[in-house]
């Protein structure tokens, strides 16, 4: 079910409310390649940490977190299905991968609105983050490089992210950025988490510069 | 009887307030500077973090704490939408059992726990919240900018919550009449009215619900 002749790639991923920096930078240096506009529905608790559960495109996408190598991480396609998925997926791949128990369930198979009425939104260990995420996509350096303003159930952050197949070209990159090595590899769903609050969230998280 | 002057920072009568939040006021935000009369200037802009405390089981006091103190406020009623809230309570840290056991907990709407101690420090109360499922400590940071436009008190806001910026508005004043006019006056008819608590937990993803924008 996972997409085919996907290759991984190692990730660095930084989360933000403004980067004039950097982005002037990416804008200089990068060539713009193309934009994207697409909505998620991440499913989120405060179990997991190595599993990326969301619905994209009224599929279910998970990743699972691979290798962490130089402060980067390598995060690859496990499940791709299509709704209605039947039970038995949803028991033996999709609770496991966010960390909780699976519920008691009453029908063989789920159509998407059955699975989040029924599954998630009763579940009081699952949580919900609607993102909607405006995407810039640039080459450089051998790498793909994003710039994207996301809301995450209407409140604003913004991300950019480094990733190549090859990690030594994105500590390259990094480096010819400007991005210091103390900068936070931060992921999609930890920085959900934060902004709901579900786990601790690091004293120097997005404060007001 | 004559209309209570209000004032930017000062205490007065419990006021109604219409506020919303969304992610772009910019009109009202246009709106409510060219049409306010000058206010001090220590409300031209402030900036404030704050910690609000919020209750799975709990809507209707507004619980946070700020430089050391906590403050709650009560939702008293709500007259043509608009909310009316007043102080219940205001303690500085640290805060003594019996406050948290009488006052903090119970407007919490949670079980009230054991208490072993007399009195409790701000980081003994957070671990105690970080302990109770139904309850979350939020960051918040506030950028406000004060006016004031028909004699109620407005404001325009940048407000992080755990980092993820938002953006509020509101009029708050004794008066009804004087916020409805405000409404109009800055294009927000039919906007919803929302509070703190409830924007806050939308965010969170305890409420799943968009914000105005």
């Amino acid at each position: 079910m996972a997409e085919k002749n996907y290759i991984p790639k190692y990730e660095f991923r930084i989360f933000g409310q403004e980067f004039p920096v950097l982005e002037k930078l990416i804008n200089e240096k990068a060539k713009l390649v193309g934009n994207q506009t697409m909505n998620d529905v991440y499913l989120l608790t405060a179990a997991d940490n190595e599993n990326n559960v969301k619905i994209r495109d009224g599929k279910m996408d998970m990743k699972v977190l691979e290798e962490t190598l130089e402060g980067l991480e390598r995060w690859a396609p496990y499940m791709i299905g299509d709704f209605p998925l039947e039970m038995e997926v949803v028991k033996s791949t999709v609770f496991p991968a966010l960390g909780i128990p699976s519920p008691a369930f009453s029908r063989t198979e789920y159509l998407l609105n059955q699975f989040l009425n029924e599954l998630v939104y009763n579940d009081p260990d699952l949580f919900v983050a609607h993102t909607s995420k405006s995407r810039n996509e640039f080459a450089f350096n051998e790498c793909e490089l994003e710039i994207t303003d996301v809301t995450i159930n209407s409140a604003c952050i913004k991300t950019i992210c480094i990733e190549s197949e090859d990690y030594e070209k994105v500590l390259e990159t990094k480096e010819i950025l400007g991005i210091s090595d103390s900068e936070e590899n931060v992921n999609y769903p930890t920085a959900l988490k934060r902004v709901m609050g579900l786990v601790e969230i690091p004293g120097m998280w997005q404060k007001i510069k | 009887m004559a209309k209570e002057e209000l004032k930017i920072g000062e205490i007065s009568k419990p006021r109604f307030e219409f506020r919303t939040f969304g992610r772009d006021f910019d009109e009202a935000a246009y709106l409510m500077s060219r049409l306010s009369t000058p206010v001090p200037r220590k409300v031209w802009e402030r900036t404030s973090e704050e910690i609000y405390i919020v209750s799975k089981t709990n809507d209707i006091n507004n619980t946070k704490i700020r430089d050391g103190k906590m403050d709650i406020k009560t939702f008293v009623q709500e007259v043509d939408g608009l909310e009316q809230w007043n102080p219940l309570m205001k303690a500085e840290f640290p805060i003594s059992a019996n406050v948290l056991k009488d006052e903090v907990y119970p407007a919490f709407k949670v079980e009230v726990p054991t208490f072993d101690k007399d009195t409790y420090t701000f980081e003994e109360f957070m671990e105690m919240v970080k302990s109770n499922p139904d309850l979350q400590a939020v960051k918040v940071e506030k950028q406000r900018f004060g006016y004031m436009v028909n004699n109620t008190i407005c404001e325009v806001a940048n407000v992080f919550i755990n980092g993820a910026s938002i953006v509020t508005v509101n009029s708050e004043s004794t008066e009804l009449d004087d916020i409805k006019k405000t409404i109009t006056d800055l294009e927000l008819e039919g906007v919803e009215n929302i509070n703190y608590l409830q924007a806050i937990k939308r965010i969170i993803g305890w409420i799943d619900k968009p914000l105005a924008n």
